[in-house]
């Protein structure tokens, strides 16, 4: 009995110190493993997106060879972003990116694996290799541009403005004097500031207050990225987009890893020879024009063959 | 008694020193308890009378001297479970197990220790029990127990294990004074049955009534022992019992309780 | 109330409950995790060693302090980024939640043990009990009644956190929700409030139990 139970005690204590090292060892790792991981801080710090570039992780990314050889391409998409990315009621993927995206595959002869992703995570997933393409609406600007390769443009954002079908404004001149609603921190506010003075401009820190300053008639006309007032003007009848394309647009195009110049070349390619059948045409007559209407100009919004006009 | 036959004490403390740290709390101590003795520890708050219990129970090591059990050095916290058993101790604050029953706080040490049968030791726990006047409280929790009723149920527990020697360490004094009475009835009865006892308490009455011998420390050492209890209480040889004892005749009334950190 | 049909939809109705199935699937798994870890843990925050107890003590802090969409980011990105591995981002996700799991159940079941006075261990001791014993008997029972309610309060947080992974491209519940609001933007502008009622209460049926079981355990053991 008595040696029973001094050997319990041993035991219990030895058992004790093994189970702690074991534990403390593991606990140490992970937290230098944590600590020490500077891609991983990048990673986050892109997220953020407001870091100068860094160098990215070291693991490389697919070639196009790689990802022939795997049966499938992962694409990043947005899946709640209508009529851009989303998932339709059946659960399938849909949208102009998407159309893309799978014709992207299609002619590759790989299956598309497409990855929902969000606006502040769209870097980060190209950084780290978790897929191949982003295809999510990404605007081309120089800071994205030092981080991940853009390849051609398949669409271009500009500024719309809408306005009350009954005053429907027509060009930037009829604006003088008048006054415009504008979202804060937005590229029509700069834009209007900027180029037109003469604008009196009303600002609102959210996109539903503004609109609802629009409705009120606490302003004359309302301004932000054409496709989104497009969007809106279609389901709010009474409400007319007079000026479709103003100033400066922004270009959307694909993105892959930063020196993935073999992914980058064919989607280049891919688009250019696309071209010959005005497939981003037909892309937009499937997924924008039943949001935009039929009186859009879609020049002012689609870009073929790379070619901005 | 059987001092005399040449047979070893029940228990005995020899040269007991406790230090903590720089302070000196018990200084060469001797005691010895013969069976079916009740000894009183008397003393002033900090004299060492709760180590002395701690060190003999072997919940405090000790830095010099020994703590022999008829004749057997137990020195020590690392003494094993079958020792440990042979010594049954009562504390201030009852420690009763809360998450368990009544009946199951006196009947889980004989049951998982001492491999007994369940329903034998059950059977105990309700004489036992019954003995203290709880066997109808047998199946309450102990936060639905008064403090009196919690140190009976505690000094149960220990007796389920059939201690050699109780080790009592002011078991009234965190009681409402109502309440003293029930639990000093209960160790009285013991005493009767000749159960050997260190009793550590500032009941004096209870002290002149319960002991064989009275033992008062002060310093960490004996300053005065005496087989005649009465006469301690009325003549202290000493100029430190006296003075103690006096001090406790003027704050008798409300003087209970105060000495618990020692 | 106009939109009530896009919860009626059978197609959306299965699609919430794959997205719920997702969200509770990361949830228990991250929570069956959790235990034996936390427990580990928490009992090894209680030995006296330096070392143990400021490596944990470390780990527990970085866990806190680093909010979990960082640590997704970390797990899912920083992980592809620095050695090449190719985490799903449901398995980011489980690694994340068990690890914050793990270190607030470990302080949960170290605030627990040592909350048990010492005089229960003296008890147990003068009593025969051997360590063991005393641990299992006396110990344990009363720490795991003091644990139970928080611990309950953890996994609920933990469940109704998994929200976050749809950042790493988890499609989980509140995903799928965007996802089926955005498809139905135009055709059913009102059916934003139809599923987010519905979220909520799919949410609550799976956290609400475990708020009845930690508030009924918590008056069981109240004492």
């Amino acid at each position: 009995m008595k040696t029973d139970n001094e050997n319990k005690g041993k035991l219990t204590t030895r058992g004790k110190t093994v189970l702690a090292s074991v534990l403390a060892v593991l606990a140490l790792a992970s937290v230098l493993a944590l600590a020490g991981c500077g891609s991983a801080a990048d990673a986050v710090k892109g997220a953020a997106g407001d870091a100068a570039s860094t160098e990215a992780g070291q693991s490389q990314a697919r070639t196009l060879e790689q990802i022939k050889q795997s049966g499938t391409i992962n694409i990043g998409v947005f899946t709640d972003k209508a009529p851009f990315g989303y998932v339709d009621g059946n659960g399938t993927y849909q949208g102009y990116d998407v159309v893309f995206a799978n014709r992207l595959a299609q002619d590759l002869g790989v299956k598309a694996s497409f990855v929902a992703t969000d606006a502040a995570n769209r870097v980060p997933y190209l950084e780290s290799n978790k897929v191949d393409v982003i295809l999510a609406n990404f605007t081309v600007t120089d800071e994205r541009a030092q981080k991940v390769d853009f390849a051609e443009p398949y669409m271009k954002v500009s500024l719309g403005v809408v306005s009350p079908t009954s005053k429907s404004i027509t060009s930037v001149e009829a604006l003088a004097g008048k006054t415009l609603i504008v979202t804060k921190g937005t590229t029509a506010e700069t834009y209007f500031e900027k180029n037109h003075p003469d604008v009196t401009l009303q600002k609102y820190d959210q996109y539903a207050d503004a609109y609802n300053a629009l409705l009120d008639g606490r302003g004359d006309a309302f301004s932000t990225d054409n496709t989104e007032v497009l969007a809106w003007a279609k389901s709010n009848p009474g409400y007319t987009v007079g000026i479709t394309s103003l100033g400066d647009a922004d270009t959307i195009a694909p993105a892959v890893h930063k020196g993935n110049d073999t992914v980058r070349d064919y989607i280049n390619q891919e688009i250019n020879s696309l071209a010959s059948e005005s497939f981003f045409h037909a892309d937009y007559a499937q997924t924008l024009e039943p949001v935009y209407g039929d009186d859009v100009n879609v020049d002012d919004i689609v870009v073929e063959g790379g070619k901005v006009s | 008694m059987s001092d005399a036959t040449g047979e070893a004490p029940m228990l005995e403390v020899r040269g007991l020193t406790k230090r903590f740290g720089d302070e000196v709390v018990l200084d060469g101590l001797d005691l010895a308890v013969r069976k079916g003795e009740v000894v009183v520890v008397l003393g002033p708050s900090g004299c060492g009378k709760s180590t002395l219990l701690r060190c003999i129970a072997g919940l405090e090591g000790v830095d010099a001297g020994e703590v022999r059990l008829e004749g057997e050095p137990i020195s020590g916290t690392r003494r094993d479970s079958a020792l440990r058993q042979r010594l049954g101790m009562v504390f201030q604050s009852y420690d009763l197990f809360p998450t368990r029953t009544v009946l199951a706080n006196v009947t889980l040490a004989p049951v998982v220790v001492q491999h007994r049968d369940r329903l034998e030791a059950e059977r105990e726990a309700e004489a036992l029990l019954r003995r203290v006047g709880l066997w109808d409280k047998r199946d309450s929790y102990p936060s639905t127990l008064s403090g009196g009723q919690r140190q009976r149920v505690a000094i149960c527990r220990a007796l389920a294990m059939h201690p050699d020697v109780m080790l009592l360490d002011e078991v009234t004094a965190a009681l409402d004074p109502e309440m003293v009475h029930e639990v000093l009835d209960v160790v009285l009865e013991l005493a009767e049955g000749g159960l050997t006892m260190v009793i550590v308490t500032h009941e004096m009455r209870f002290a002149a009534a319960i002991a064989d011998r009275v033992v008062m420390l002060d310093g960490g050492e004996v300053v005065e022992e005496s087989d005649d209890p009465a006469a301690f209480f009325e003549r202290p040889e000493t100029g430190r019992a006296r003075e103690f004892l006096s001090m406790f005749e003027y704050k008798r009334e409300k003087g209970k309780g105060t000495d618990h950190e020692d | 109330m106009p939109g009530a049909e896009i919860v009626l939809d059978p197609s959306n109705v299965l699609r919430l409950l794959a997205g719920l199935g997702v969200t509770v699937r990361i949830g228990l798994v991250s929570v069956a995790l959790s235990l034996p870890l936390g427990i580990a843990c928490g009992m090894l925050m209680t030995l006296r060693n330096p070392l143990i107890r400021a490596v944990l003590r470390a780990y527990l802090e970085f866990i806190r302090i680093m909010p979990q969409l960082v640590l997704l980011y970390l797990v899912f990105f920083g992980t592809a980024g620095a050695w090449g591995w190719d985490l799903s981002g449901e398995a980011a996700s489980v690694v994340v939640f068990s690890l914050w799991g793990a270190a607030e159940l470990g302080d949960l079941v170290r605030g627990a043990l040592e909350s048990i006075p010492r005089t229960q261990y003296d008890s147990a001791y003068v009593l025969g009990m051997g360590r063991r014993q005393a641990f299992a008997r006396v110990i344990l029972p009363q720490a795991v009644t003091r644990l139970l309610p928080p611990a309950v309060n953890l996994a609920t947080r933990m469940v109704k956190t998994t929200s976050l992974c749809m950042l790493i491209g988890v499609v989980e519940l509140i995903r799928v929700g965007q996802q089926i609001i955005d498809y139905n933007r135009f055709a059913v502008p009102t059916g934003a409030l139809w599923i987010y009622g519905s979220i909520f209460f799919l949410y609550f049926i799976v956290c609400w139990p475990l708020s009845i079981l930690s508030r009924r355990l918590e008056r069981r053991w109240a004492r």
